[in-house]
């Protein structure tokens, strides 16, 4: 048999290493490389960064601003504005961000949440509203 | 050779080293947010000298800050405010007399579907503020007196207003106006590629590295999809959409591009993409262009040499200038 | 000391050279020949030529490994010009790894590894310089691991092909006298080794 004239060929050393190594690559396919990469939130407060996180864990976050506390959920991979002190719940009306690039803010009260990372899947550089 | 491998190997390597440490350390990008103009405002450099791009960045928000100083009808100290407030002629700094220049000429050009002196009208709506209402027929007519294409008479640096009590109200073109200032300062400091982008008045200097910068257009009804995608270099893009800033009473949505003829928001579109060379100019003419509606929007950014668009109607009908379709992906 | 043509340590030398100079131009050869054929992905590429490096170690021995590897990168991309390249420095770098691997492998272990096993963690070594470079001075961004998962299975078969087919060579080298020397002196043919794996344990 062909199979087993090739095995002929391999000590029992390289018999070990292959299994191990096998296994090992069978492990590296389970652990997650680079794949949060394109998914991190970041809050800036009157142009400077206040809160960072990444956009796979689901968790919600409050920041200060001049009118009081900005409320924002992170869900599902995308960002959104829960509730907000400033009248025209414009940033609330947003909706949701989740590509790389993708802004929500709340003008009044002077906070900006963007997406930072990997823009291989946003199809344009920059948004026109 | 053969009996010294370690030789060859450091050679080599010392080799590869020298190589690329004199490589250019690559294209790397900038990228800095902050509020200005009311309105989140994105800058993106790309050049091999990172200090030169923040020095420049820097400067341009500077400058941002400072000709919403002067512009801003907000503000009771700025240069525009203080024209308002004048009854007589009034002297005004070199900038702000560059961007009336151009306003009045877009005025000419839309016949008056853009307007400069809508500050009162504004007022009276209230779109953006605590109480927006609905105004009456009369309060409506009151408030246009004045305004039109002959409102503003302006000779070197002097302004002269026809009616002595002219709101002025720059919101259709002094933001895309500060964005181009912020794009040639830019320029001016060796940036050759980089995008100023003011809540969607958008100017673009050159190419993002090698390509052409991909422009998404905000749908104007699903919030989150793209209407289309547009492929540019060395343009500026602005859409003008009544999704912006409106409120919504039985039923109707009341938005913040007015019709001056009648002082009610037009009705014709859902939103009006312009590109043109300079983002004051494309500023403008989506205002105009929303206001005259689809088809005679359409016309006139036709006519307009350099001038391109793409506009969705008001019963969601796609239409595009025809210069336009080799950069627009419709989504 | 008077030179001859019969000293046999001079023949030797004088033989291994020239098999070495062989080996190195079929290695450059089979590289230009992978080069040009279609790929699914610019970086799966089979890696024929270290089944010479590993019959070369296993041969002549870690040094003569390193000159095979060495020119063999030098002068496959002068041919293909692309040295000093980002390209040829992925692969100087999966290069050295995969030497480096294989002949302190064969140093540490002996006889218990076999042609297939160092061909494995040449390939795997491979892979992994390659990526690690790539990683820190082209694409500098974490996504590019994303590819090692199937960047290393897809080492680890060829790596299990190409030692075999070094097996193979080696065992029909040795059968020839001008190899007749490496028979007794390095106990790595495939003849040797049906025993040897038997006594390891």
């Amino acid at each position: 048999m062909a199979l087993g004239g090739l095995l002929q060929r391999l000590t029992r050393f390289d018999r070990y290493l292959i299994i191990i190594l096998s296994l090992l690559v069978g492990i590296s396919f389970l652990l997650p490389f680079g794949r949060q990469a394109g998914a991190r939130l970041i809050v800036e407060a009157e142009n400077r960064t206040v809160f960072s996180a990444p956009l796979d864990t689901a968790r919600q976050l409050a920041v200060e601003g001049p009118l009081g506390m900005t409320r924002m959920e992170i869900k599902d991979g995308a960002v959104r504005v829960l509730s907000s002190p400033c009248p025209q719940k414009i940033c609330i009306g947003m909706g949701e961000a989740r590509r790389a690039g993708e802004l929500l803010a709340c003008v009044p009260n002077r906070i900006v949440a963007r997406i930072e990372g990997d823009a291989e899947g946003a199809t344009y550089d920059l948004l026109s509203r | 050779m053969f009996n010294r491998p370690l030789i060859p190997i450091l050679l080599i390597l010392l080799v590869a080293l020298l190589v690329w440490l004199r490589q250019p350390g690559g294209e790397s990008m900038v990228s800095r947010t902050a509020l200005v103009m009311g309105t989140l405002v994105e800058i993106k450099a790309y050049g091999e000298d990172r200090d030169r791009l923040e020095g420049a960045i820097d400067a341009a928000f500077a400058e941002m800050v400072r000709l919403e100083q002067l512009f801003s009808s907000h503000l009771a100290e700025s240069e525009i405010s203080r024209l308002s407030a004048a009854t007589g002629p009034f002297a005004v700094s070199r900038e702000t007399a560059d961007l009336l220049a151009l306003g009045i000429r877009m005025v000419r050009l839309s016949a008056g579907a853009f307007d400069l002196g809508l500050g009162r009208l504004k007022d009276l709506w209230d779109i953006s503020g605590e109480n927006p209402q609905i105004p009456g027929e009369q309060a409506l007519r009151r408030a246009l007196q004045g305004t039109g294409p002959d409102a503003l008479l302006l000779e070197g640096q002097q302004v002269r207003k026809q009616a002595p009590d002219l709101q002025i109200d720059l919101g259709g073109i002094a933001k895309g106006f500060i964005v181009d200032r912020a794009a040639e300062l830019l320029l001016r400091a060796g940036v050759s590629s980089a995008a100023v982008n003011a809540g969607g008045d958008i100017r673009l200097l050159g190419d993002r590295q090698g390509q052409d910068w991909r422009i998404g257009i905000h749908h104007p009804r699903e919030s989150g999809a793209i209407l289309a995608t547009l492929n540019l270099r060395n343009r500026a893009v602005v859409t003008s959409g009544d999704y912006e800033r409106f409120f919504v009473r039985d039923g109707v949505r009341y938005h913040h591009l007015f019709d001056p003829q009648t002082g009610r928001p037009a009705r014709g579109c859902q939103s009006v993409t312009v590109v043109a060379a300079d983002a004051a100019s494309a500023d403008a003419l989506a205002t105009a262009a929303f206001v005259l509606g689809p088809h005679r929007g359409l016309d006139l950014l036709e006519q307009l040499p350099d001038v391109e668009g793409l506009l969705v109607t008001a019963d969601g009908r796609r239409l595009a200038t025809a210069g336009i379709e080799s950069v627009l992906e419709w989504h | 000391m008077t030179s001859s043509a019969v000293d046999p340590v001079q023949l030797e030398q004088a033989r291994q050279r020239v098999f070495l100079a062989l080996f190195i131009a079929l290695a450059v050869a089979l590289n230009a020949v992978e080069y040009l054929l279609p790929s699914p992905l610019p970086w799966f590429r089979f890696g024929l030529a270290n089944i010479l490096t590993v019959t070369a170690l296993y041969l002549y021995g870690p040094r003569a490994a390193w000159t095979l590897v060495l020119s063999r990168i030098l002068i496959g991309s002068l041919l293909l010009g692309t040295l000093f390249s980002p390209g040829f420095l992925l692969s100087l770098s999966g290069g050295l790894l995969a030497t480096l691997l294989m002949t302190s492998a064969l140093q540490c272990l002996g006889s218990r590894i076999g042609p297939v096993g160092v061909s494995v963690l040449g390939a795997l070594g491979h892979a992994a310089g390659q990526l690690l470079i790539a990683w820190l001075l082209i694409v500098q961004h974490p996504s590019i691991w994303l590819m090692l998962p199937f960047f290393l299975l897809f080492s680890l078969i060829s790596g299990m092909i190409n030692g075999l087919a070094a097996d193979m060579l080696l065992e029909f080298l040795l059968k020839h006298e001008a190899f007749a020397r490496h028979r007794t002196s390095r106990q790595c043919c495939s003849a040797t080794h049906q025993t040897s794996g038997s006594d390891v344990t």
